[in-house]
């Protein structure tokens, strides 16, 4: 028999039963849209999850540290860990880190004439800057042999204030700032106090010598990101900073505060650097290359860990919604297998004939299973249509109720996550399941038609 | 003249609970080529069965039974398939045409079954549909139609494939007697035209006097073989 003959046989015997075929059709459309829905709710999740990691970091970045945390949580004190430049090669050398850097963070207020700005100061290896996904907006980037020159976060500029002024804080994000960080002459201070009106009874620091400044020329600033620390750090090449820190912290001790060594930052490198930041080429390599971190001695910890956790727990809610949505495809599955088997009883004459006339045995299962499958795809067609509908209406409502809840609460969280989202391979997917499912449901009913007795089935009664 | 059916020797005991039921004891039967036979014998005397027996849907207890050269009876499911598709033509009692299909798709299904295309399938469809007297139903579903319609499409889809041998078992049971010597006419002339061995099982004395040869059945053994026409007489 030809396929094309039998396809219409088939499609004729759906259509002579209309009410059941749609009925049944109707069924597996539920199911395969809770399917949908349920795992887009899950990706919608997923989504607006990495939305809010990615404004934290990078994902590409592993932090390194000396201190290790144990499978069980307590701290490994037996051997001492150095983070110095052997380390950096070792960790470099590993397969897919991109570029590693020391770090050393500490917290500096720029001066710019009367305007001051506070900001936290990051120290980096001036030639690796570029590696790190950075991108500069004006100006460059820090490069090999940088010293006084630094890059600015985006959102500096606007954090100028004039201390003189205190109605210039009121500044907000949309007035043209006070300084032009690349033309303007810029200098940074660790003395927090520096420019302030000093506050009586601050007994203390009455004898300290004028704080120190350090001149210093903005190389760039770098381009608005969704990654806060890009945007409210300034960034220098690392030895630069130590030198400034381990100046300063001189200074301060010669005014008074003896003893106090270091306030400003640990500058002694001897003992290696606090912190080293590697960076991953692919995001798929910094599970395999925090490991290999993990297991040369060195505590690592990177958002990736922090994405894990919260994949975790939406794969949770996943398995959760898809449970779910898979009893009501389970049961649209046994709605199909009914209708088959009803079918072969209000049939089997009709199967018996077709034996008897010379049907071929799997002629006449390929039928059935044909029935089955149609069903199985147009409820699987018409279940994308019913969750892309629905996952339309979920973001459409859901998404003023997010806007208005972010309102609420002041934070531009989220801005443009989906509730739920419908990737082509979901919607592809599910069609191709659902057609599945119906040819399961639909193979042992085809197989009870096809060894049907012929004669039993044209016996006259 | 050449022999297309060979029975020797057919038993069929049937198992009805712990019972055994004897519905063919011992037949021995030849059919020739372009013979009307009719199996004639009252209900449960076994003709019935032999029918079955011949078309395969049935497995004799023991004998052997040999159309065209193949032992029917060893034949498993799929060669019977096969066997009946390109030999074998069949007219029921309760016209079995599908409801679903027009009658000019009913009298193709074999032709569709054995892969014929489409627009071949139609042309001969038509021609036998035109010979069974049918020239406007092309497109009709069986339940437009009246008893003896249905029985022409039926017997239009049993010639259709051109097969050596028809098997009718009680054509014209659910007819009237005018429709049922139309009826009976017309699958006659057919089978005579083209040479074709036709079967007719029956309870109907009238009927039997359509074929060449009548074998009366009785209590699962042949009482006796009648000849009717010259042909009938050569074959016994």
């Amino acid at each position: 028999m030809k396929s094309f003959d039998l396809i219409i046989m088939g499609l004729k015997n759906l259509f002579r039963r209309k009410t059941r075929t749609i009925l049944t059709v109707l069924g597996v459309v539920i199911g395969t849209a809770a399917i949908v829905v349920m795992v887009s709710l899950g990706l919608g999740m997923n989504e607006s999850f990495d939305e809010q990691l990615k404004q934290m970091g990078s994902l590409n970045i592993i932090n390194v540290t000396k201190y290790r945390n144990t499978p069980e949580g307590a701290a490994v004190n037996s051997k001492e860990i150095v983070l110095d430049e052997v380390a950096i090669a070792n960790i470099g050398a590993i397969k897919g880190v991109q570029a590693v850097t020391p770090v050393m963070e500490s917290y500096v207020k720029l001066v710019s004439g009367k305007y001051l700005a506070y900001t936290p100061v990051l120290g980096i290896d001036a030639g690796v800057m570029k590696d790190f996904d950075y991108s500069a907006g004006e100006g460059r980037l820090l490069q090999e042999g940088d010293t006084d020159n630094i890059v600015i976060g985006s959102i500096i500029p606007q954090n100028f204030f004039n201390p003189k002024n205190q109605y210039s804080m009121m500044g907000g994000p949309n007035q043209k700032p006070p300084v032009n960080v690349m033309t303007d002459k810029l200098q940074i201070t660790f003395d927090m106090m520096y420019g302030e009106k000093q506050r009586p009874g601050q007994g203390g620091t009455e004898n300290t010598k004028p704080p120190k400044l350090y001149k210093v020329r903005a190389a760039g600033v770098l381009v608005q990101s969704n990654d806060w620390q890009k945007n409210q750090y300034i960034f220098m090449d690392i030895t630069h900073l130590q030198k400034l820190i381990k100046d300063a912290n001189k200074a301060q001790e010669q005014g008074g505060n003896k003893g106090m060594g270091g306030i400003f930052g640990n500058a002694d490198t001897s003992k290696g650097y606090e912190r080293l930041m590697v960076m991953v080429k692919n995001i798929k390599d910094v599970d395999g290359v925090q490991k290999k971190i993990d297991e040369m001695g060195y505590g690592t910890n990177s958002l990736g860990d922090l994405r894990k956790s919260m994949q975790k727990q939406a794969q949770t809610i996943q398995i959760v919604l898809g449970s779910i949505g898979a009893i009501s495809l389970l049961i649209s599955a046994l709605g199909i297998t009914n209708t088959m088997i009803m079918s072969i009883y209000e049939r089997t004459r009709e199967i018996g004939v077709m034996k008897v006339l010379g049907c071929k045995l799997n002629n006449i299962r390929q039928l059935f299973l044909f029935e089955a499958g149609v069903i199985g795809f147009f409820g699987g067609l018409a279940g994308v249509l019913l969750s892309l509908l629905a996952s339309f209406i979920l973001n459409a409502v859901g998404k003023g109720i997010m806007n208005s809840g972010n309102m609420g609460m002041g934070m531009g969280m989220g801005g443009g996550s989906r509730i739920s989202v419908i990737p082509p391979w979901l919607a592809a997917l599910s069609i191709v399941f659902a057609i599945f499912i119906g040819l399961v449901s639909g193979f042992s009913p085809a197989r009870r038609a096809m060894k049907l007795s012929a004669l039993e089935a044209i016996k006259t009664e | 003249m050449e022999n297309i059916i060979e029975i020797k020797g057919i038993r069929k005991v049937y198992r009805v609970g712990s019972e055994k039921v004897v519905a063919l004891d011992n037949i021995d039967l030849s059919i020739g080529k372009g013979e009307i036979c009719c199996l004639l014998g009252t209900s449960g005397s076994g003709k019935s069965t032999l029918l079955n027996l011949m078309a395969g849907l049935e497995k004799p207890s023991r004998g052997e039974i040999i159309i065209k050269n193949i032992h029917v009876e060893k034949l498993d499911e799929k060669r019977l398939v096969l066997f009946r598709q390109k030999y074998i033509g069949f007219v029921f009692q309760s016209y079995n045409l599908l409801p679903s299909l027009t009658a000019l798709e009913n009298v193709g299904l074999p032709l569709a079954f054995k892969g014929i295309p489409r627009r071949i399938r139609d042309k001969k469809s038509k021609q036998m549909l035109h010979s069974v007297g049918l020239t406007s139903h092309n497109n009709r579903k069986p339940s437009q139609m009246s008893g003896g319609q249905q029985q022409r499409v039926g017997i239009a889809r049993a010639f259709v494939g051109n097969p050596e041998i028809v098997f009718a078992d009680e054509p014209t049971g659910n007819l009237d007697s005018k429709t049922t010597s139309e009826v009976m006419n017309l699958i006659t002339d057919i089978a005579r035209k083209s040479n074709q061995t036709l079967i007719i099982v029956t309870h109907d004395t009238n009927i039997a006097k359509y074929a060449d040869r009548i074998i009366h059945i009785l209590d699962g053994n042949i009482e006796k073989i009648e000849a009717v026409t010259p042909l009938g007489a050569i074959t016994n």
